[in-house]
């Protein structure tokens, strides 16, 4: 045999070792500065105009206005985004076949997806939690410049409010990151996601009468953004912030550990 | 060493990969023969851990893959032409691979350089030619420096240049004692870059041997003789116990006698002889004769192929 160039060091490959390896993937894919420069420019545009919309009314406009929540409304554009952005994660290796050679560098499959995950989560609950908070204060600063009532972050429930959208939508983007694994085509990830969370509550709503409360787009619009509590008597109480960012977090569990089941077991 | 062990694989009812067992030593490059469908794609997979076995097993220095230490360090496999992203760079691409088993990043440049890559290192690596992506692959099956190396079909799409290219590539890195392993339907090619043969027909072993055994077993032991005296030469032949037929060119073909005994005959009868050569089978027939019942999809004959046309 002859002389390595470099003698391997001590030991195996790690989970740092690919975690390196996948921070340096997401950063040199175009795709991420396009999916998270978009999910930018368009929620602040949606808080922009929404933060807007709100100023300039008539006293009993502003009963129960809640400026958290209308400060963070764009936010839900990127539950889609996002979720595109997650999904795109994984697909994008196995439409390019990238996954072949991820798999030949490092074969032990929880290894290699334990890192992924990690990378994946961190990366989009950083990402989520700073624009959460400049959605925030985007639009608090065109409430307050027109006059509207405003908020900050030591009004009531406010921060909460703040971090835990963050967080919210990382949630998407890690359920989408689960389609992904299970479905391998990023058409079939994104239509799966945005099949579960946008349009099958609208056929539900169709079929019977269910209880809107545990639908994940209500549990982020009623439950995490509101700082005031919704409705006058009769209409149903929101989820509790803690219990719908716990619901969201199980549904989002749901579909990861199907799809890392699939990941683990499944030829490449 | 590459050593595989009563290896079988299933897609449904079809057996893609049934019972192999062979090994792949270190210091020449090993082909790896059969028909496309023949189950080498799905072996490769196999060894470098992509597809799990239904049974037996795969060994690299007798380790399974997913064992290893350090895979990139130990086996480069070249599996697929396009196994990148094609919006990442050249670069970018074996820059993570390298870090996912801690290699120098120095490696990186050193492998472009030596594939001849450098100049094109920061080009989105989707815009490359297929000769191009054969290229940045290779590379990518050099960066940790590994003693076994599998490539499967490394030549496809190759022009003469790059296939001269990678022939001589395999050819030194079984040289500087690496286990070199490599597909092919391509007999033609084989006999060129290969020493030893690994022959599979629908998923099954044929023959494991050295090229020039696997020619000389399918070999007719036929000799070429050409000469003005045919009727004369024909009828002392035939004496000394040969078969003689028509050839090419009015040229004998001889069976039952090796070249020196026809010469030594000539001198005894004082017959002329313009040109005297042994017909040896090429791989090409040999694989033929070998793979006859083992080709899953196989064309009409040309005779066949004919006569349809005919027809119309």
């Amino acid at each position: 045999m002859t002389q390595a160039i470099q003698t391997a060091p001590l030991g195996r490959y790690r989970v740092k070792n690919v975690v390196r390896s996948e921070v340096a993937k997401i950063a040199t894919l175009p795709s991420t500065a396009i999916t998270l420069g978009l999910t930018v420019v368009a929620s602040l545009l949606v808080t922009g105009l929404v933060s807007n919309a709100a100023l300039h009314h008539a006293a009993p406009y502003y009963d129960g206005f809640d400026p958290t929540q209308q400060s963070l409304t764009g936010l839900i554009v990127a539950a889609l985004t996002g979720g595109v952005f997650g999904a795109l994660l994984i697909t994008g290796e196995y439409s390019s076949g990238t996954i072949r050679s991820s798999l030949a560098a490092t074969p032990r499959r929880p290894i290699l997806l334990t890192a992924k995950l990690g990378v994946a989560a961190a990366a989009t609950v950083v990402f989520c939690e700073l624009l959460s908070f400049v959605s925030f204060f985007l639009g608090q600063a065109i409430l307050s410049g027109g006059g509207a009532p405003s908020a900050s972050l030591g009004s009531p429930g406010a921060f909460r409010a703040v971090t835990m959208t963050g967080l919210f939508i990382a949630l998407f983007a890690l359920m989408a990151f689960g389609f992904g694994l299970i479905f391998r085509s990023t058409a079939a990830a994104i239509a799966a996601f945005v099949g579960v969370v946008f349009v099958l509550p609208l056929v539900m709503r169709g079929i019977s009468q269910p209880d809107l409360r545990y639908v994940p787009t209500n549990i982020l619009t009623n439950s995490i953004m509101a700082t005031v509590n919704q409705g006058p008597g009769g209409v149903v109480h929101p989820l509790s912030p803690a219990i719908g960012l716990l619901l969201m977090a199980i549904y989002a569990a749901i579909v990861l550990v199907a799809g890392v089941g699939l990941f683990v077991k499944r030829d490449a | 060493m590459i050593t595989a062990n009563l290896l079988t694989k299933r897609y449904g009812a079809t057996k893609a990969v049934d019972n192999l067992t062979f090994e792949v030593p270190p210091g020449v490059v090993t082909g790896f023969l059969g028909p496309n469908g023949s189950g080498k794609s799905t072996t490769m997979r196999m060894i470098m851990g992509l597809d799990v076995p239904d049974s037996g097993s795969a060994l690299i220095e007798g380790r399974p893959y997913s064992e290893l230490p350090w895979p990139l360090r130990e086996v480069g496999g070249l599996l697929d032409a396009k196994a990148f992203h094609p919006a990442r760079t050249a670069r970018s691409h074996l820059r993570w691979l390298a870090l996912t088993n801690d290699i120098p990043l120095r490696r990186v440049d050193e492998v472009l350089d030596q594939v001849g890559l450098s100049s094109v290192a920061n080009r989105r690596a989707g815009k490359f030619s297929l000769g191009m992506s054969q290229r940045l692959g290779i590379a990518a099956t050099l960066l940790g420096d590994p003693g076994v190396l599998l490539f499967d079909e490394p030549i496809n799409g190759l022009d003469p240049e790059g296939i001269r290219w990678v022939r001589h590539f395999l050819r030194g890195l079984a040289a500087e004692g690496r286990t070199v392993f490599v597909s092919s339907h391509l007999i033609s090619e084989m006999s060129l870059t290969a020493d030893r043969l690994v022959v599979i027909g629908r998923g099954r072993l044929i023959a494991e041997t050295s090229v020039t055994d696997f020619v000389a077993r399918t070999g007719r032991g036929a000799v070429k003789l050409l000469t003005p005296d045919v009727a004369v030469f024909t009828s002392a032949l035939t004496a000394a116990g040969a078969k003689v037929g028509d050839g090419d060119g009015g040229a004998l073909v001889v069976e039952g006698l090796t070249a020196p005994q026809i010469g030594d005959l000539a001198v005894r009868d004082g017959l002329r002889v313009h040109e005297l050569m042994p017909i040896t089978a090429s791989l090409e027939d040999a694989f033929m004769e070998l793979t006859h019942n083992e080709v899953e999809f196989r064309p009409p004959t040309m005779a066949g192929a004919v006569a349809a046309g005919a027809k119309e």
